[in-house]
C-alpha cells in the first residue's frame, strides 16, 4: 500500500492504494467520479482518457503511483453541475426545473463548447464513449484551433466509438472548434437531413 | 387495425419529424449518467469468473479450495457443486428449450473463455489473486474451429450430453426454405451463377463491457440485479428458472447501457454467478467482464459457408436462388440458430424469388458463442446472394444497375405478397436504388485501380421468431399531479434514444411540453411486460405501443376537461401543456389542474369516472409464424437500403479505401431525422468492419489470438469515409399506425456486399471470403497476376458446375483456376 495524493478537479484527494491501483481505477473508486469509463484497460478505446498535468492521457495505461501530486481534470471538471437559469416559465414550472432543449449552449457556465456541440449534433449514442472523446478532442482542439474533417479524424483515432460511425462526432468537433475560436454557432441541428414526414 | 392517432397540438409545433436534440444527452455528455460498472452499493464486494484458457478439453478436476485461503476472498464456486441445484438454460430450438449453458463447464469445456471457477473477495484484486490460486487440471481434447470439418462423421463430438431434436452428431438444428421449384428454374435459366461464400465472425464489442451488480436481501428474499442488458424480462425469467425462484423474487434494473448491437440481448453465466455469490454472502456483488472476456465469452456474429447459386434469365430477372449454408454457431447459442433462419427469409428481399431452394446445417465448433449482432444473418445472405446478382449480370452482359432496377420490388399495389411470404406494405427501394447509385456517379468513369459497386437490401422490423411466437412491446404513461409525464417501459435504451422518441410522440399526442416528459429507467418491478430493445424494434413496435398509451391518456384527459368546461371533448384541442376549446388557444386548462383533479378533486371527476390519468398499451405485430416450407411473414414491415460504394485498391499496400459511399433508405415516417441519420451511420460503420477488417482469428487450437482491441482491428474514425451522402425516400408504412419502418440495422445489411462489388470493379477478383483485408488483397493480386488472367474468384473459386449441392459434392476450393468467361465491356478503362 501507498498514500497517493492529486488534486481532481481542483479538489485534493489523497488515499492509501494497492500499487496496482490504475490511475483510472483512483478517479473512479476513490474520487468517485465515474463519467471516466473503462472500456478496455489496454489502451485502445479511450473511453478513460483525461488530462494529467494539462496533457491528454489514457487514465487506464497509468499507475496512480506514477502521478502522484498531479493536477487531473476528468469529464465532471468540464461542466459542474448546476441548476439551470428559468428562462421558461410556465404557470407550473414554478421551480426552474424545465428548460428548453434550445437553451443547451457552450456558455463558460453551462457545457464546453465541445459538450454542447455533441448535443446540437448528435454526437452521443450510447454515450460511454463520450467523456473520452470530449476529453480529447477539448485537448486537440485547444491546441489546433483550426483542424480538417482528415486531422479530426485522425485526431480521434484513439478513441473507439461503435455507435456513430464518428461522422456526428467529426461534425460536433468542427462546430466546437469554430465556436472555441470565436466564430458564430450555427443554430439548431442543421445537419439533419430531410425526411419528408408524412402520417405521424 | 388501428387507426393512427391524430395530432392536434393546437398552437404547438409538432415534433414527431423533427430533429428534436436528444433528452439522454445531458447526463452522458457531463459524465453523470451511471452505467453498470459505475454503481457502488453499500458493502459491495467484487467477483472474478476464472475462465478456460483452452478450447476443448475434459474436465479432470477444479479445485477452489486453495482460493478460498487467498486474503480476502469471501468465497469461491465451480461446477460440480451446482450439480442438481441450479438448472440449465439454453438454446431455443423451434419451440423447444435445449439446457446446454450452465454457469461453469462441469465435465467438458467447450470454447475459449468458458467460466471454470469463480472467486469472490472484498476488493477486485483480492479476487483476482483468488482466481489465480484455483488449481484446474484440463485434459485437451483436438479444437474444432472450422464449421465445415465439425459436419466430418469422424470429428470429435463437441456437444456430448445433449440429444438434438433435429440433428445429430454437431449438427444442433437444420433449416430449410422449399419455394416454387428451383430445379425448373435452374433448367430456364440464361445463366446459372454459383460461388462458395465465407463471412466472418464478428464481434458486437460494445464499449461497455457486460456487467452486472447482484444484491440479495436475505431477509425479503429478493434478488436484485442491475445489469447491462437489452432485456430485463428476459433476464428476469430465465433467472428465476436456473435459480427456481418466484419470478417476484427477482427485480431487473437496468442502468445506461453502453450500447449492444445484440450482444447484450440474453442472459450470461456471469449474471447466475454474481446472483449465487450475492445469497450466499447476503451482501451486493459486482462483476465487470474484461474486454478479453468479452470477446471471448459474449456472442459474435454467426460466421457461415455458403454455397450458393443464383438462377438469372437473358432479360436479368432473377428466377431463383439456391444455398447450401453451413451456419457456425459456436459451442453454444441461445440464439444462434434464429439468425439462419430469418436472415435468410428476410435475405431474399428486395427481390420476389419465385424459386427458392436452401439448406442449412446449423453446427456448432469449439468457438464463441454465435448469436444476434447488428443485422441478424442479413449480412451474411446480403454478401453471397448480391454478389451473385453481379456475377450473374456481367455474364449476360448486363449493368448490374439495370439489373437490380428490374428486380427490386415495385408492385403497382401494396400490399404485395411475395413467394417467399413477406407481406410488402410499402417500400420506395427502387427509387433508394437509383438515387444511390446516382450520388456516387456510377456512369462516370472509374480511375485506375478504382471500382463501384452497388448492394441493396431490407431488413425487417421486428421480427415473430420461430422460437419466440410473440411480438410484443409495452409502454404505461402516467400524468403526474404536476402535469409532468411518465413513461413506463421495459425495452431498455442503449443508444437508441427512447428518452427521444418516445417523448416526442407524447408531446404531439397530448401537448405536452418536451421536456416535462421522462423515461423511467427499465425496472421490472415497475415496468409493463415487453421483450426488449432488439430487432430494430424500438419506433415502430414500441413507438406504437406509446402511440395507443398515448390517445387512451389523451382520451381521459379530454373527458376530464369536457365535464370540467362543460363542453364535448370533440371541441377540445391540447397544446403547450393545456386543454382548450378549439380555436382559443390561450385559454383552456393547464394539465396539471386535470392530473389534480384525477388526483386530488375527485368529486370534481366525471360520473362514473376511473380517477386515474394512468394507462398501458401494448402492441403485437401481426406477423405470421414460421410455415413448414420456411415461408412466412415474420415482420410487420420491411425498411429499405440501396447503398453504393466507391472503393480504391492500393495494389502496393493491399488496402482497400472507401472513397464515397451513398446510402439511401426507406425507413418509413422517420421520429428523430438525426437519429435515424446517426442509426444509419453506425450501421454502416458496422458493415464497414465486417466487409474490411474485424474477425475473431483463431490458432488450430481454438484460442483466439484477438481478443483484444490491439488486434481486433475495430473501425477507428479515419477507417470511415465522409457519409454525407446519407438519405431517406420514406414510404410510410401502412401497417404501423405511425408509418415507422425499423431504423437500427438497414446501415449494415448492404455493406459488405456493395464494398464486394466494388472491390471487384477496382481489381477483378471477386472476393469469396470477409473481411478483405490488404493481406488477403495482395495475395489475391498477385495470384491474378501469376495467372494472367482478367479476373478472379478468390480464395475459393468455383467454377461453375451441376449436380447435387451437397457441401461434399462441390469441388475441393482451390485458388489456381480462373475463371475466364467474363466480359468487362462495361468498363471504362
Amino acid at each position: 500500500m501507498q498514500k497517493v495524493c492529486l488534486t481532481v478537479n481542483g479538489r485534493e484527494v489523497s488515499a492509501e492504494i494497492d500499487e496496482r491501483t490504475l490511475l483510472l481505477e483512483f478517479v473512479r473508486d476513490v474520487a468517485g467520479l465515474t463519467g471516466t469509463h473503462n472500456g478496455c484497460l489496454e489502451a485502445r478505446c479511450g473511453c478513460c482518457a483525461i488530462e494529467v498535468d494539462g496533457d491528454v492521457v489514457k487514465s487506464c495505461n497509468v499507475l496512480a503511483v506514477q502521478v502522484d501530486g498531479a493536477e487531473v481534470t476528468t469529464i465532471e471538471g468540464l461542466a459542474p453541475q448546476r441548476l439551470a437559469p428559468v428562462d421558461h416559465i410556465t404557470t407550473q414550472s414554478l421551480a426552474g426545473m424545465y428548460r428548453p432543449l434550445e437553451a443547451v449552449r457552450g456558455t463558460p457556465e453551462d457545457l464546453h463548447p465541445v459538450q454542447s456541440a455533441f448535443h446540437r449534433c448528435h454526437a452521443v449514442q450510447c454515450g460511454f464513449c463520450t467523456p473520452g472523446m470530449v476529453m480529447v478532442l477539448k485537448d486537440y482542439l485547444e491546441e489546433n484551433p483550426e483542424p480538417t474533417r482528415d486531422d479530426v479524424r485522425r485526431a480521434i483515432a484513439g478513441n473507439l466509438c461503435r455507435c456513430t460511425g464518428y461522422q456526428h462526432i467529426v461534425d460536433a468537433a468542427m462546430e466546437a472548434a469554430a465556436e472555441m475560436r470565436g466564430d458564430p454557432v450555427p443554430e439548431g441541428a442543421a445537419h439533419a437531413m430531410t425526411a419528408a414526414v408524412d402520417g405521424g | 387495425m388501428t387507426e393512427a392517432p391524430a395530432h392536434p397540438t393546437g398552437t404547438a409545433p409538432r415534433l414527431v419529424g423533427t430533429s428534436v436534440p436528444r433528452k439522454e444527452d445531458l447526463a452522458l455528455l457531463t459524465g453523470t449518467a451511471r452505467f453498470v460498472d459505475d454503481l457502488r452499493l453499500p458493502g459491495m464486494v467484487h467477483a472474478r469468473i476464472l475462465r478456460s484458457d483452452v478450447a476443448h478439453a475434459r474436465v479432470r478436476s477444479i479445485d477452489t479450495s486453495p482460493a478460498l485461503e487467498a486474503p480476502g476472498v469471501l468465497d469461491a464456486l465451480a461446477g460440480a457443486e451446482l450439480v442438481g441445484k441450479v438448472k440449465p438454460w439454453g438454446d431455443l430450438m423451434q419451440d423447444l428449450l435445449v439446457g446446454d449453458h450452465f454457469p461453469f463447464a462441469t465435465d467438458k469445456v467447450l470454447y475459449q473463455g468458458q467460466e471454470l471457477a469463480a472467486v469472490v473477495a472484498e476488493t477486485r484484486y483480492q479476487a483476482w489473486d483468488g482466481c489465480e490460486a484455483v488449481r484446474v487440471d484440463l485434459e485437451e481434447l483436438p479444437a474444432i474451429v472450422d464449421p465445415e470439418e465439425a459436419l466430418a462423421p469422424d470429428a470429435p463430438l463437441i456437444q456430448e450430453q445433449i440429444v438434438y431434436e433435429f440433428g445429430e452428431g454437431n449438427v444442433f438444428d437444420r433449416y430449410k426454405i422449399r419455394v416454387g421449384d428451383f430445379a425448373a428454374a435452374e433448367a430456364g435459366a440464361a445463366v446459372v451463377v454459383r460461388q462458395r461464400f465465407a463471412t466472418n465472425k464478428q464481434a458486437g464489442a460494445a464499449l461497455d463491457p457486460h456487467g452486472c451488480v447482484a444484491d440479495y436481501d436475505s431477509f425479503t428474499g429478493v434478488l436484485t440485479l442491475y445489469s447491462s442488458t437489452q432485456s430485463i424480462y428476459m433476464v428476469r425469467d430465465v433467472l428465476a428458472d436456473v435459480l427456481q425462484i418466484p419470478r417476484t423474487k427477482i427485480r431487473v434494473i437496468v442502468p445506461a447501457v453502453g450500447a449492444g448491437f445484440g450482444s447484450k440481448a440474453q442472459i450470461f453465466g456471469h449474471e447466475v454467478i454474481a446472483a449465487l455469490f450475492s445469497m450466499r454472502l447476503g451482501r451486493p456483488v459486482k462483476l465487470t467482464l474484461s474486454r478479453a472476456d468479452v470477446f471471448r465469452a459474449g456472442t459474435t456474429r454467426n460466421a457461415q459457408v455458403r454455397y450458393a447459386e443464383l438462377a438469372m434469365a437473358a432479360d436479368g430477372e432473377i428466377i431463383g436462388y439456391r444455398d447450401y449454408i453451413v451456419h457456425n454457431t459456436g459451442a453454444m447459442s441461445v440464439w444462434g440458430n434464429q439468425v439462419v433462419h430469418i436472415g435468410t427469409n428476410v435475405g431474399m428481399l428486395p427481390y420476389a424469388i419465385p424459386n427458392i431452394h436452401v439448406d442449412s446445417d446449423i453446427v456448432h465448433t469449439t468457438t464463441a458463442p454465435g448469436g444476434p449482432l447488428r443485422g441478424f444473418g442479413i449480412p451474411q445472405t446480403i454478401w453471397a446472394k448480391e454478389q451473385l446478382v453481379d456475377m450473374a449480370a456481367r455474364e449476360l452482359g448486363l449493368d448490374p444497375l439495370a439489373v437490380r432496377e428490374r428486380n427490386v420490388i415495385d408492385p403497382d399495389e401494396f400490399p404485395y405478397r411475395t413467394p417467399m411470404g413477406h407481406v410488402i406494405d410499402s417500400t420506395s427501394i427502387k427509387q433508394c436504388l437509383l438515387a444511390s447509385a446516382d450520388a456516387i456517379g456510377w456512369d462516370a468513369p472509374r480511375a485506375p485501380h478504382e471500382g463501384k459497386g452497388l448492394a441493396v437490401s431490407m431488413k425487417y422490423t421486428s421480427a415473430r421468431h420461430p422460437s419466440l411466437d410473440t411480438d410484443l412491446s409495452a409502454v404505461r404513461l402516467r400524468l403526474e399531479t404536476d402535469g409532468t409525464v411518465t413513461v413506463y417501459s421495459s425495452d431498455v435504451s442503449h443508444g437508441q434514444s427512447h428518452a427521444t422518441m418516445l417523448a416526442q410522440i407524447v408531446a404531439d399526442g397530448i401537448g405536452v411540453g418536451i421536456e416535462k416528459i421522462t423515461l423511467a429507467p427499465p425496472d421490472s418491478m415497475t415496468a409493463p411486460f415487453g421483450l426488449g430493445t432488439y430487432a430494430s424494434r424500438g419506433a415502430a413496435v414500441l413507438g406504437t405501443a406509446c402511440r395507443l398509451a398515448t390517445e387512451r391518456l389523451r382520451d381521459k384527459i379530454l373527458a376530464i376537461a369536457a365535464h370540467v368546461l362543460e363542453v364535448g371533448p370533440e371541441d377540445l384541442d391540447t397544446g403547450r401543456d393545456r386543454v382548450f376549446v378549439k380555436g382559443l388557444p390561450d385559454s383552456g386548462i393547464y394539465l396539471e389542474i386535470i392530473a389534480a383533479t384525477a388526483a386530488y378533486r375527485t368529486h370534481q371527476l366525471p360520473p362514473g369516472f376511473e380517477p386515474t390519468l394512468e394507462t398501458v398499451a401494448t402492441y403485437d405485430t401481426p406477423t405470421e409464424r414460421e410455415g413448414s416450407d420456411g415461408s412466412g411473414n415474420l415482420s410487420v414491415t420491411y425498411s429499405g437500403a440501396a447503398h453504393a460504394a466507391h472503393v480504391r485498391v492500393d495494389p502496393d499496400t493491399g488496402r482497400v479505401t472507401v472513397v464515397d459511399y451513398a446510402m439511401v433508405h426507406d425507413t418509413g415516417t422517420v421520429i428523430n431525422p438525426l437519429v435515424v441519420e446517426g442509426q444509419h451511420h453506425g450501421g454502416f460503420a458496422m458493415g464497414l468492419g465486417m466487409a474490411l477488417s474485424e474477425d475473431y482469428v483463431y490458432d488450430a487450437q481454438g484460442r483466439q489470438l484477438n481478443a483484444s482491441f490491439k488486434d481486433y482491428l475495430a473501425v477507428t474514425a479515419p477507417d470511415v469515409p465522409e457519409l454525407t451522402k446519407t438519405a431517406e425516400i420514406p414510404a410510410p408504412s401502412t401497417m404501423i399506425p405511425g408509418g415507422q419502418k425499423g431504423a437500427g440495422e438497414s446501415g449494415t445489411g448492404p455493406v459488405p456486399a456493395a464494398i464486394g462489388n466494388a472491390v471487384f470493379d477496382a481489381t477483378g477478383v471477386r472476393f469469396t471470403v470477409l473481411p478483405i483485408t490488404p493481406q488477403r488483397m495482395l495475395v489475391a493480386l498477385r495470384e491474378k497476376e501469376r495467372q494472367g488472367v482478367e479476373t478472379l474468384r478468390y480464395p475459393d473459386d468455383m467454377p461453375d458446375f451441376t449436380g447435387p449441392r451437397r457441401h461434399d459434392d462441390w469441388p475441393a476450393p482451390v485458388s489456381a483456376d480462373a475463371d475466364l468467361d467474363f466480359d468487362f465491356d462495361w468498363e471504362d478503362d
